[in-house]
């Protein structure tokens, strides 16, 4: 009878031998696209109906079935990974098989182009019949890197005001149908008083526990309202301004106030709005379909008094909102002429379709689709379309943008919540951020 | 009232109450994993208006439904069974044959090689991803199971676990045989691999429920999504603010793959408790 170890080992080494079982590659020319947004095959699995799927994912999916069935001769196959995916992305990179197409937000192109990890995508686009002229501004200089464009953008977000209607018309916020928003800090705190005065409600609803960036976001806002260079050298951040400070002396104060609510996550704040716990939510584009729908349901605290805004000019400097997108990049590999021609196919595709993606919530990253009636026809498009000329990401060399928003969200929530004074915080940001960016290859 | 009655009343009481103690303390433990079924039981629209709906009905399985209709679902779960099983099996034979060679064969450098393997115990994994990962490039083996397999099969503990066992088994059984002109590896084969069944047990489980659990090394070697583990493609499938949109689904994923290392819990609990004893002992 055949025992341990001698019987174990052969099982293993049997197990070991189907590794050389692979799948077979499907159809003539297979493209492999990676991407986030989740897998959501239970319901739109092998749907091509894509006007009838709704969400990222159910979108996105439904796209790409619809390009496989419209293009019998390329196969893309689609390697789902878990948000944000660049770990996966990295290593794939370090091993020398990247995938064909990837998302990438746009704040975070330039950690990739700049070590030439993903190619120009000039040629390609040009190939493919797409012009960047067609871009929105917002989308070009997202995706545009020292004069080439690393990526096809496919939208932009930012942070908005989703607003409730019903408890800001209490207050008496509401006038001719239409919000009344703040125009400087000052009236701000004047209408948040008034609101939690009228409603014993705090004015604004915000995730400041564990999120990653929303408060980066709002100090962003800030500092561009005011024209600030704050990234004036792309490796080199200052935030220990009066600029800075005033931003985060407002939201310190907002907060001490008990204008806002407090210690919640972004689950907690997203379903506080949801259930009418406060007037202003500010949280990105994704969240229009949602509240939308809420405000369609008799009884809910939303219903027939949700709209949303950019983020209003609270600073006297210019009109911006501080922005992001995602995108779709192509990581450099050795490629055949027929697969780079397939990829240009599928980059052709995603653009015609950015419409479709656009009823996400998310901005459209053309300019033709933005002036399009049926975009404009979408609940609450109107009221956001102004982010076309007013949303801005940080300058195009800055790198590790996603991790500097991390460091920045700490150190801001510790001068908000009273754990760090003011400057302290700051200065702490600053530095932790600089350090950063010196040590980066 | 006596010494030995207040005694005995003290005892009592303390009868009454440890049951009371352990039933508090098992809700304790348990009450995460009944939250997490509750929630998986609820749609993720209910819950993203509020979490409090997770104690009335409607119930539904369309969280499970949907998890179930994904394509590669099995194709993960076949991955993670055979990345599991030849890693345990993989284990308890290295683990034994080297175990056997430290505790009882005689060889130049035994002492210093012996070190250098439970050197590995203290060097944790992230020290030595990169350098791992850019060996596996180099030998093509991401995105196939050997390149899942083998980084598993490296097992200091087993080997030191195999190690102690073998040196702590009676001398004297190896010698009787010896006298009755069984070889070296008679000797192994017949009598001291029986007697170690016990801790191999107690490795193999343990190996299989960190292997099955693995995260992070599946993560950046089996990028392709058709070499997904359980735990890679799980994850993969949620949404961005899976925790606020898809909460049911969220928790739906996380009892479903948990629910094959239950089975396993369930046919070898007596194992799993002889060999926390025994570490702990």
């Amino acid at each position: 009878m055949m025992r341990w170890p001698v019987g174990a080992a052969v099982l293993a080494a049997a197990l070991v031998a189907v590794s050389g079982c692979r799948p077979a590659s499907p159809g003539p020319v297979q493209i492999t696209l990676q991407r986030f947004f989740g897998a959501c095959d239970a319901e739109f699995g092998a749907s091509t109906d894509v006007p009838a799927a709704e969400g990222e994912c159910g979108i996105i999916t439904t796209l790409i079935n619809k390009f496989n069935a419209d293009n019998p001769d390329i196969w893309v196959k689609v390697n789902i990974v878990y948000w944000p995916g660049y770990d996966q992305l990295s290593a794939e990179l370090a091993a020398g098989h990247p995938p064909d197409v990837v998302t990438m937000h746009e704040s975070v192109i330039s950690d990739y182009s700049q070590r030439h990890l993903i190619m120009p995508l000039d040629a390609m686009l040009a190939s493919a019949g797409i012009d960047p002229a067609g871009f929105t501004r917002a989308a070009r200089e997202g995706v545009t890197r020292d004069g080439s464009v690393y990526a096809l953008p496919f939208d932009n977000w930012a942070p908005l005001w989703h607003l409730n209607l019903n408890l800001l018309r209490a207050a008496g916020l509401v006038r001719d149908g239409a919000p009344v928003l703040p125009h400087s800090p000052e009236e701000l705190l004047q209408q948040a008083r008034q609101f939690t005065r009228a409603t014993g409600k705090p004015y604004l609803i915000q995730s400041i526990v564990n999120d990653p960036a929303a408060s980066a976001r709002n100090l962003f806002t800030g500092l561009m309202q005011q024209n600030s260079d704050f990234f004036a050298d792309p490796r080199r951040i200052r935030l220990q301004t009066p600029e800075a400070r005033r931003v985060l002396q407002l939201f310190k104060q907002i907060r001490d106030e008990g204008l806002t609510t407090k210690d919640q996550d972004y689950t907690a704040a997203t379903a506080a709005f949801l259930n009418g716990q406060g007037g202003v939510y500010i949280v990105g584009t994704w969240m229009i379909g949602t509240y939308e729908q809420a405000s369609l349901q008799p009884g809910s605290p939303l219903a027939g008094g949700y709209t949303v805004v950019p983020f209003p000019q609270l600073y006297p400097g210019r009109d911006v909102t501080y922005a992001d997108g995602h995108s779709w990049v192509v990581p450099n590999a050795k490629r055949s002429v027929q697969k780079t021609a397939a990829i240009a196919r599928l980059l052709r595709f995603l653009r015609d379709n950015d419409f479709q993606w656009s009823r996400t919530g998310h901005l459209p990253a053309y300019q033709d689709v933005i002036d399009s009636a049926r975009w404009r026809a979408l609940p609450h498009r109107t009221e956001v379309a102004r982010l076309v000329d007013t949303a801005a990401s940080l300058p195009a060399g800055v790198q590790r943008q996603f991790t500097i928003q991390q460091i920045i969200s700490e150190e801001m929530e510790s001068a908000i919540t009273g754990q760090k004074p003011i400057d302290s915080a700051l200065a702490d940001a600053e530095r932790r951020v600089n350090d950063l960016l010196f040590n980066l290859l | 009232m006596t010494a030995r009655t207040a005694s005995a009343a003290a005892g009592a009481g303390r009868h009454r109450a440890l049951p009371a103690l352990l039933a508090v303390a098992s809700l304790a433990m348990a009450a995460p994993l009944l939250w997490t079924l509750l929630l998986s039981l609820k749609p993720n629209g209910e819950l993203l208006r509020s979490t409090r709906s997770a104690f009335s009905p409607p119930y539904t399985l369309q969280n499970y439904t949907d998890i179930l209709g994904h394509s590669a679902v099995f194709a993960w779960l076949l991955n993670s069974t055979i990345v599991s099983l030849a890693v345990t099996l993989g284990v308890l034979a290295l683990s034994s044959l080297a175990g056997y060679g430290f505790a009882r064969l005689r060889f130049p450098g035994r002492g210093v090689i012996f070190i250098v393997v439970l050197f590995g115990l203290a060097i944790p994994e992230q020290s030595v991803i990169i350098a791992r990962h850019q060996m596996f490039s180099a030998l093509n083996l991401h995105n196939t199971y050997r390149g899942l397999i083998f980084p598993g099969l490296a097992a200091p503990f087993g080997v030191f676990l195999m190690t102690q066992y073998f040196r702590a088994t009676p001398q004297e059984l190896e010698e009787a045989a010896a006298l009755d002109g069984a070889s070296r590896f008679k000797i192994f084969w017949r009598i001291l691999l029986p007697l170690s069944l016990p801790a191999q047990a107690t490795l193999g489980i343990f190996t299989f429920l960190s292997t099955w659990n693995d995260y992070w090394w599946p993560l950046i070697s089996a990028t392709d999504s058709d070499m997904y583990t359980l735990t890679v493609g799980v994850a993969s499938s949620q949404m961005n603010f899976a925790q606020t949109n898809g909460l049911g689904f969220l928790m739906a994923q996380a009892v479903f793959a948990s629910v094959p290392i239950l089975i396993v819990y369930v046919i070898f609990q007596r194992y799993i408790v002889a060999g926390v004893s025994r570490a702990a002992a």
